[in-house]
């Protein structure tokens, strides 16, 4: 198995000679700049990376186009949603159904989805790689996710666990659409006209080299999905963490601090992987007992200022971390359309602004993208904390009030802490600040990306991925 | 500064950041507008999507009453609904059993009582305690509707409860279900009113008019389930009928139509599952419904 993450390696120095002219153009500012976009050069070297880096891109357009779907369906038809609670809504019901039918069925069938789109990426790239029947790898691998997320129900015959299939199985999707390939590798021989590069006479054939590895996948697929319940077990850690989050109280403001920096620390490098964090970036479903303690005291008072618990989740990563979806993503855009010069990136920030205006930040993550991209994890992860922290420390100096009022899912994230605060302007004065902070971060990191992508581009396809 | 700003006009970009700002602009003044009339009026608990199903045993059961029929729901229909059990003693202090999973939007809480004992003076003081747990699980878990479920006297305390200690301006009780609840007591003849059931009667407008109320009575040889008259349970229409939005009275006979057998009744359990603990679609498109509801007696 460590062979198989490594093989990428042989081709290492055979890039590095090739791209040394490459090189030359590019200046680099200062040394840390070089020696991050070097290591990332090695990481991308690596198979694993390249096959995560294709299948990212492989689920973009689907992603773009389920945050469109996403949006009307939360802000516009939500219940709680911001449109609906902000501007009137409309009062025919068939037609709301009707509306909100097609949105689902859109959503549930683009962003919804994704990790099927993955897992048959993630299969098709490895097998491709080894020069194996890379579509039957796919189609497998699709197959095989399907029975893994199968739901045992009795009152819907075929049915599975939603959770799964959409970005929060990103990360189990790929995982498993690799080892899919790389069973494939193991079990059967090379695709006949794969190698020729002309028409095979025997489909058949193609089919019977395959035909070990892909019972072998549905097998392992079927032992996975009775024994254990996917579902259960990918929300476990979270369940546990929330549970957590919600439950364990401190009357102590430093550590209420601490514990909310630790908890968005946390969302964010769980979200980097695709995967879910304590913090959803859309609504505050989970408001812990902290929030309601400020709520309740707001309401009193008639006023957000002195609320008791100054650093909750609400507080601090809701009203001020989440601009643009989870890792202040609207920061990275805006960064992208002043600085950077690439066209991809550019297309990218322009389709995906209005989603990311709602925090629905999919289509950026996967198209530029910046899950699994190890330039970005540190903005991913600086960003949002550094906003944090400057709302705790406006907090603490009694420059603005905190955001204690509820505030509709969907909410534009600069207008989170406006809104929460019952319209502070100290708090929208801050929130522009803390735009302009996440920009001001994320700009040397689009530039360090645009320079590694000169050298080395994961998306352009080369054929041994 | 200026040369700055000179540059980033002629990005060609900057028409795409202008009009990011002008969205930002445009959809924050309606939504100040919003908030300053939302909070003066505001409802408190929002944005919860927790609906939970509260539940009331009757006379004599603790608690733990209602194990089996959570137990055969999360089975029998594949779902995964956790349980939280309160007791509330006679000091009006709270023992918890089981939890409340943190994702999970329809939970079931079971509020039962150290004093469980019959009579209509007992059940007063039981309403007063589960107004006391209710209040708990209103300021703890912030959900801003929910079902309720009870069974025999449970449904005379829900009854006491929400004439005497529910207000309906923060929260809403979108479903009620009751099996076998006696409003008048063990008599049979309706015209022999019981004190209890003239007091319920006469206090009936303070109940939500947008409440959904279905009411089981179990029959064996048509008068009686074994224990509560078919005439008892049908007096709850004196107090309900023409007062909510909609009354049921569902009679069940056969197999386990028995008081106490009812509920693990397999045509009960389809009925508690269709209108107590829903499938989300109905349920959404239900409390969304119910919000738009004027009410039918201004």
């Amino acid at each position: 198995m460590a062979a198989f993450f490594f093989e990428g390696y042989n081709f290492l120095e055979y890039h590095l000679k090739r791209i040394a002219g490459v090189f030359m153009k590019v200046q680099f500012n200062n040394k840390l700049e070089e020696r991050l976009v070097r290591g990332t050069l090695k990481v991308q070297k690596l198979l694993i990376y390249r096959i995560i880096q294709r299948t990212l891109l492989l689920i973009f357009p689907f992603a773009l186009f389920g945050s469109f779907i996403k949006i009307i369906q939360t802000i516009v038809l939500g219940k709680e949603g911001f449109l609906t609670d902000v501007f009137p809504t409309f009062n025919n019901d068939y037609i709301y159904r009707l509306i909100e039918n097609i949105a689902n069925a859109l959503y549930n069938l683009s962003l919804g989805w994704v990790s099927v789109i993955a897992i048959f990426g993630a299969a098709k790239y490895t097998a491709k790689y080894y020069h194996r029947d890379d579509q039957l790898a796919g189609i497998t691998a699709i197959s095989s996710l399907l029975i893994m997320d199968y739901a045992y129900s009795k009152v819907q015959p075929f049915s599975f666990h939603p959770n799964i299939l959409g970005m929060r199985g990103l990360l189990f999707a790929i995982v498993s659409g690799m080892i899919i390939g790389w069973i494939f590798k193991k079990f059967s021989r090379p695709a006949p006209n794969l190698e020729k590069g002309q028409p095979t006479t025997g489909i058949l054939e193609r089919t019977f080299i395959s035909l070990k590895p892909i019972i072998i996948s549905l097998i392992i697929a079927i032992i996975f999905s009775t024994l254990i319940n996917v579902t259960y077990y990918s929300e476990a850690p979270g369940n546990f963490i929330n549970a957590l989050s919600t439950e364990y109280t401190s009357s102590n403001n430093w550590t209420q601090l601490g514990k909310t920096l630790i908890f968005s620390i946390y969302t964010l490098i769980m979200s980097f992987f695709g995967w879910s964090g304590t913090y959803s970036a859309l609504g505050m479903e989970k408001m812990d007992v902290l929030s309601t303690i400020n709520l309740n005291y707001a309401l009193q008072k008639h006023t957000a200022w002195n609320a008791p618990n100054p650093f909750t989740s609400s507080t601090l990563y809701h009203a001020f971390a989440t601009f643009g979806g989870t890792g202040s993503i609207l920061g990275l855009i805006i960064a992208i359309l002043i600085v950077s010069k690439d066209k991809d990136f550019q297309t990218v920030a322009r389709w995906a602004m209005i989603p990311s205006v709602f925090n629905i930040s999919s289509g950026v993550i996967t198209g530029i993208p910046v899950l699994f991209n190890v330039i970005f994890l540190i903005p991913f992860l600086l960003a949002p904390l550094a906003n944090m922290l400057m709302a705790a420390i406006a907090i603490t100096l009694h420059l603005m009030p905190p955001s204690v009022y509820p505030v509709p899912v969907g909410t534009p994230g600069p207008l989170i802490a406006f809104i929460g605060t019952n319209g502070s302007w100290q708090a929208l004065g801050f929130s522009i600040l803390a735009i302009i902070i996440s920009v001001y971060i994320y700009i040397p990191f689009v530039k360090m990306a645009a320079k590694v992508k000169l050298l080395d581009n994961p998306g352009i396809e080369e054929g041994e991925v | 500064m200026r040369m700055q700003l000179r540059n980033l006009r002629q990005n060609k970009n900057f028409k795409y950041l202008l009009s990011l700002f002008i969205i930002l602009i445009l959809l924050g003044v309606p939504s100040y507008m919003w908030t300053k009339s939302n909070v003066s009026t505001l409802a408190g608990r929002y944005n919860s999507p927790m609906s939970p199903v509260i539940m009331i045993p009757g006379s004599s059961a603790s608690a733990n009453r209602f194990d089996d029929l959570v137990k055969t729901i999360n089975r029998q229909y594949g779902e995964h609904h956790s349980l939280l059990k309160m007791t509330v003693h006679t000091n009006d202090s709270i023992t918890y059993t089981g939890s409340i999973r943190p994702n999970d939007t329809r939970p079931f809480i079971v509020v039962g009582f150290e004093n469980n004992k019959d009579g209509y003076a007992n059940i007063k003081k039981q309403a007063a305690w589960f107004n006391s747990a209710f209040n708990k699980l209103k300021s703890r878990y912030r959900f801003n509707n929910f079902n309720a479920f009870g069974h025999s006297n449970g449904g005379l305390i829900w009854t006491y409860f929400l004439e005497h200690y529910f207000d309906d301006s923060t929260i809403t009780v979108n479903h009620m279900l009751t099996v076998g609840t006696p409003y008048n007591f063990e008599e049979k003849n309706t015209s022999n009113r019981t004190q209890m059931l003239n007091d319920l009667v006469k206090d009936r407008n303070k109940i939500p008019t947008s409440l959904t109320y279905y009411s089981v009575a179990g029959t064996q040889l048509y008068t009686d389930d074994g224990i509560v008259p078919l005439g008892s349970v049908d007096a709850g229409k004196y107090i309900y009928e023409g007062h909510i939005k909609r009354y049921t009275l569902i009679t069940l006979t056969g197999d386990k139509a028995q008081h106490s057998d009812m509920i693990a009744n397999t045509q009960f359990i389809d009925i508690f599952h269709q209108y107590i603990v829903g499938n989300g679609i109905n349920n959404s498109g239900n409390s969304r419904t119910s919000k738009k509801v004027p009410d039918p007696q201004p």
